[in-house]
């Protein structure tokens, strides 16, 4: 059963992380009446942008070089940090959620500071917004988990699955409250709409996609799984964690795909009807979050004691 | 043999200081100054893994008494980590002339005061060494600097670290008086002597340390100190402060009452945020960096605030390990503070000005102290695999914990306080892509900078060495925690492993993750491979990028400035010149005024100002009213003792 947990964990990581915002595109297209592309489409660009050479911008060094190994290798690390089931083989990394956003940040790093290197203003532009926001989305994030972690005792993944799982921890709001701020947490670290818009094609409402602009070739298939795989981080830990789940591990590994095709779908629908906040507000919209998880707390808290 | 080996090491730094102050020995002397002070550390690093104590127990007579147990012996390990590479670095920084060798002899003595305070064993030799402790930097920076400016900064230091010092006064003499100078049972749990002791000691040692709302004299002072003090400023003498107040709230006064454990992590949680916002908004480095001292030691109060909640909970193993949290922290800042210090002096040496708008470049050109600050930037940031995360992990684990045990307020005291603490490594992100991207990446902004060359050897030694420590620290956090653990005066057993492994939570295999960070870096890079086109110009809209266009500081900040601008009231001035129906120039000029100075602190002058100006009218000068006084002043008497009012 672990084996099985550590297959769909990598080649769910791994390999069908580009699946998530393939479908997500796919359906947003379909609700707005377009025919749009096909779920495949990342795995066709990634395809088309590793058979292409990198461009190097002039006078750029060691730092833009490495950073989007950097980024996908924290990436990578966190996909083997974050388990698929309440069981999961002991790879050695362990499996801490708050570890969890210290590689997040560094990934985020590495692309801020690459974006200094080439001195394009469109990047720095999206950096600079980027990090502003995700000030808010780790405050967010890490009530969140708080409450995930008060509701289980741990930090630890494997048993915050478990110990998240039944109907018994849905009968105080603190959970629910918990999943109203992830939610966010999950819509500004995907970078999609109301925080970002990932189709945009003007650079002056870039925020994720304007560090990017000045990478191609392979260092841009090598951040565009990068952003897939946030993908599959973070809706992993929605569906294992906020949402209801049942005890048993062969019923969380049957479920995991439904509700990762639901939450595509839901991230599609939000997309849909939703317009993207100014980016000074984006902050505000956020902090709505933190304080859903800290009244989620604070009900805990009154039940517990 | 431990004794042995610290009184030689002291020794050795004396003789280095005799030494240093002497123009043929100059070098030679500050060099044994560091061997004097690594020994120092060792003797430090042996007595803490010894577990052992050395010289006389701490006594509230006021008789002269030294003695090192584990606490004081951290912090002398902590001390030698961090001022033996910075005293190499001065053997290069520091030139032979009368200004340089006072400033090495002031190091020197400086270096033993430090020592002093934290082997004293009487509250008199705390003082004392207390007291020195703030005039020697003051001195130095007086010696370094003769203009207005500097005289002006050293004065705010002087008078504001003495007049809120006082409360570190009132704290020593009150316990020394309950004869709890070195703890005792005598003090009941909630008394107001108790209480008293902790709010004194939490304002004046507070004061020290840079705590918001007292830290004003923090960002002033250090940044016009010479590179070596400043990093010694920043990377420990705060760090005797922080000393000061485990030793009181946490070794002396017994178990706290819950809620000023709830006020040290307020506080703690005001420093670290207000700290790094302001640091954002700051465009010279080493006044930035400055800033960021006071968010680290909101990171250690926050650590230490987590002690004395769950340690009033009655949580005592998880009490421990929030006091491990902030002991490793103190450790780690001390380490990538100074490290960044003395980038920033290396730089400041090559280029000049340390403007964040005129740099750039710098990596490129000073390899080995620009991937040193890199690293110590990483470090600061709270990025995985360096030491800033593993201790930032340990107190967030240390918060989580506060709610888990707590009730309905101090629980959301607690959870607050995590939030507190993850604005604050988000921010503090944000603040050195800034510092990294302006400093070292990019193209060279200046003349200077673009000729910019690497320092000496022993300059680049001393910020390899930190750096060194930042990634050591960061991969085996494990082996000091359970050894920190133990330093609460309470039993609590922590198990030494090279990660951190929690009890009953979750776990932070460092070396596993760090190997698997560089594993998979370097095979992504590999599998890249390096294959590339001919270099392009950067794409923006088919401009090229040119030296006015290129990004500052202000303008990097600005989404940040303007979501904080109810709180922080930004100023921003924009004149623009026309002629003839044309632009001919725009000048902006913006700043982020200091609010608590400039409400608080300011109106306070003013208003003592005022009152001393009334208080001027009654010193006329002339003879007669003060005879005037003094009859007045009999007659007061005597109408006082006819009321029956005085004896």
């Amino acid at each position: 059963m672990s084996a099985l947990a550590l297959a769909a964990q990598l080649a769910g990581g791994f390999l069908l992380a580009p699946l998530l915002p393939g479908l997500v595109q796919h359906w947003k297209a379909r609700l707005q009446g377009r025919r749009g592309p096909t779920p495949l489409q990342p795995y066709r660009e990634l395809r088309r942008l590793w058979g292409k050479s990198a461009v190097d911008v002039e006078g750029a060094g060691v730092v833009y070089r490495l950073a989007p190994s950097l980024a996908a290798a924290s990436t990578a690390t966190a996909v083997l940090l974050v388990p698929v089931a309440a069981v999961a083989p002991r790879l050695g990394v362990g499996h801490d959620l708050l570890a969890l956003l210290g590689l997040l940040a560094l990934a985020r790093f590495a692309v801020s500071a690459a974006a200094w290197e080439t001195s394009n203003g469109f990047s720095l532009m999206g950096v600079s917004r980027d990090l502003m926001i995700s000030v808010s989305v780790e405050t967010t994030f890490v009530l969140s988990i708080a409450i995930a972690a008060l509701v289980s005792h741990t930090t630890d993944l494997t048993a915050v699955v478990a110990g998240t799982a039944g109907t018994a921890v849905w009968s105080t709001p603190a959970l629910a409250l918990g999943a109203v701020a992830f939610a966010l947490v999950a819509v500004a670290e995907t970078g999609r709409q109301p925080i970002d818009n990932p189709d945009t094609h003007l650079e002056l409402t870039m925020i994720h996609e304007g560090p990017l602009l000045e990478y191609a070739g392979r260092d841009l298939a090598l951040l565009q799984w990068t952003a897939a795989a946030r993908h599959w981080l973070v809706l992993v830990l929605a569906a294992q964690v906020f949402l209801p789940h049942t005890h048993s591990v062969w019923g969380q590994l049957a479920v995991l795909p439904f509700a990762l095709v639901t939450l595509c779908g839901a991230l599609a629908l939000v997309e849909t009807l939703t317009a993207k906040v100014r980016t000074l507000l984006a902050p505000r919209l956020l902090a709505v979050g933190a304080l859903a998880a800290l009244m989620g707390i604070v009900s805990w808290l009154v039940q517990s004691t | 043999m431990s004794s042995a080996l610290l009184l030689t090491a002291l020794g050795v730094v004396a003789l280095g200081t005799v030494g240093a102050a002497a123009r043929p020995t100059f070098r030679l002397g500050i060099r044994t100054q560091a061997v004097g002070v690594a020994l120092v550390g060792v003797a430090g690093a042996w007595i803490l893994v010894a577990q052992t104590t050395i010289g006389s127990p701490f006594a509230s007579a006021l008789d002269v008494r030294f003695g090192v147990d584990g606490l004081s012996a951290f912090f002398l390990a902590t001390l030698g980590l961090v001022a033996a590479p910075v005293l190499l670095f001065a053997t290069r920084y520091l030139e032979p002339t009368r200004r340089g060798r006072a400033i090495a002899g002031l190091l020197g003595a400086f270096l033993l005061t430090l020592a002093e305070v934290l082997c004293a064993r009487d509250p008199l030799t705390f003082l004392a060494g207390w007291e020195l402790m703030t005039l020697l930097p003051a001195a130095m920076i007086l010696v370094s600097r003769s203009d207005g400016a500097a005289r002006e900064t050293v004065f705010v230091y002087v008078a504001l670290t003495h007049l809120a010092g006082a409360g570190t006064w009132i704290a020593v003499l009150l316990a020394a008086h309950a004869g709890a100078f070195g703890g005792d049972a005598a003090l009941a749990r909630g008394s107001g002597l108790q209480i008293g002791i902790a709010l004194a000691a939490l304002v004046g040692m507070g004061t020290k340390a840079g705590v918001m709302p007292l830290h004003s004299w923090l960002p002033r002072a250090h940044p016009i100190a010479p590179a070596p003090l400043s990093a010694l400023m920043s990377g420990v003498m705060i760090k005797v402060a922080i000393y000061g107040l485990v030793r009181v709230l946490v070794d002396w006064l017994g178990v706290l009452p819950l809620g000023i454990g709830v006020l040290v992590l307020a506080v703690g949680a005001l420093s670290a945020v207000g700290g790094v916002v302001y640091a954002i908004f700051q465009h010279d480095l080493k006044r930035l960096l400055a800033f960021h001292s006071i968010e680290n030691i909101g990171i250690i109060l926050l650590g230490l605030g987590a002690c004395l909640v769950l340690r009033a909970r009655g949580a005592d193993t998880w009490a421990a390990l929030a006091l491990a949290a902030a002991l490793l922290h103190t450790l780690n800042h001390a380490v990538f503070k100074a490290l960044l210090f003395l980038g920033a002096g290396a730089f400041e040496r090559s280029v000049g000005s340390l403007d964040l708008d005129k740099l750039g470049g710098l990596l490129r050109r000073m390899p080995w102290t620009g991937g040193a600050f890199l690293v110590g930037a990483m470090a600061i940031a709270g990025l995985p695999p360096l030491n800033g995360f593993a201790s930032e992990w340990l107190t967030l684990q240390a918060l989580l914990h506060v709610p888990a045990y707590g009730g309905i307020g101090d629980g959301l005291a607690g959870a607050v306080a995590l939030a507190a603490l993850a604005a604050t490594a988000g921010l503090a992100v944000l603040c050195f892509v800034k510092v990294v991207g302006l400093v070292l990446l990019g193209p060279p902004r200046r003349a200077e900078v673009a000729a910019a060359t690497e320092v000496p050897v022993a300059m680049r030694a001393a910020s390899l060495l930190l750096a060194g420590a930042c990634v050591v620290l960061g991969v085996a956090p494990g082996l000091l925690v359970g050894r920190l653990a133990a330093l609460a005066p309470w039993p609590a057993h922590v198990a030494t492993t090279v990660g951190l492994h929690l009890p009953g939570t979750g776990s932070l295999p460092t070396p596993a993750l760090a190997a698997v960070l560089a594993v998979l870096t370097g095979a992504f890079a590999l599998a890249r491979g390096r294959r590339a086109a001919a270099p392009a110009p950067t794409w923006v809209c088919g401009q090229l990028v040119e030296r006015p266009l290129l990004w500052t500081s202000a303008g990097f900040t600005k989404p940040l400035r303007l979501v904080l601008e109810s709180v922080l009231r930004p100023q921003r001035d924009i004149a623009v010149r026309r002629s003839g129906g044309l632009v001919q120039e725009v000048s902006y000029s913006g700043r982020v005024p200091q609010l608590l100075d400039e409400r608080l602190y300011l109106p306070a002058v003013r208003l003592s100002l005022a009152a001393a100006a009334q208080a001027r009218r009654l010193q006329t000068g002339r003879l007669g009213t003060y005879v005037a006084y003094l009859i007045a002043l009999v007659v007061v008497l005597l109408a006082g003792v006819k009321a029956g009012v005085i004896g």
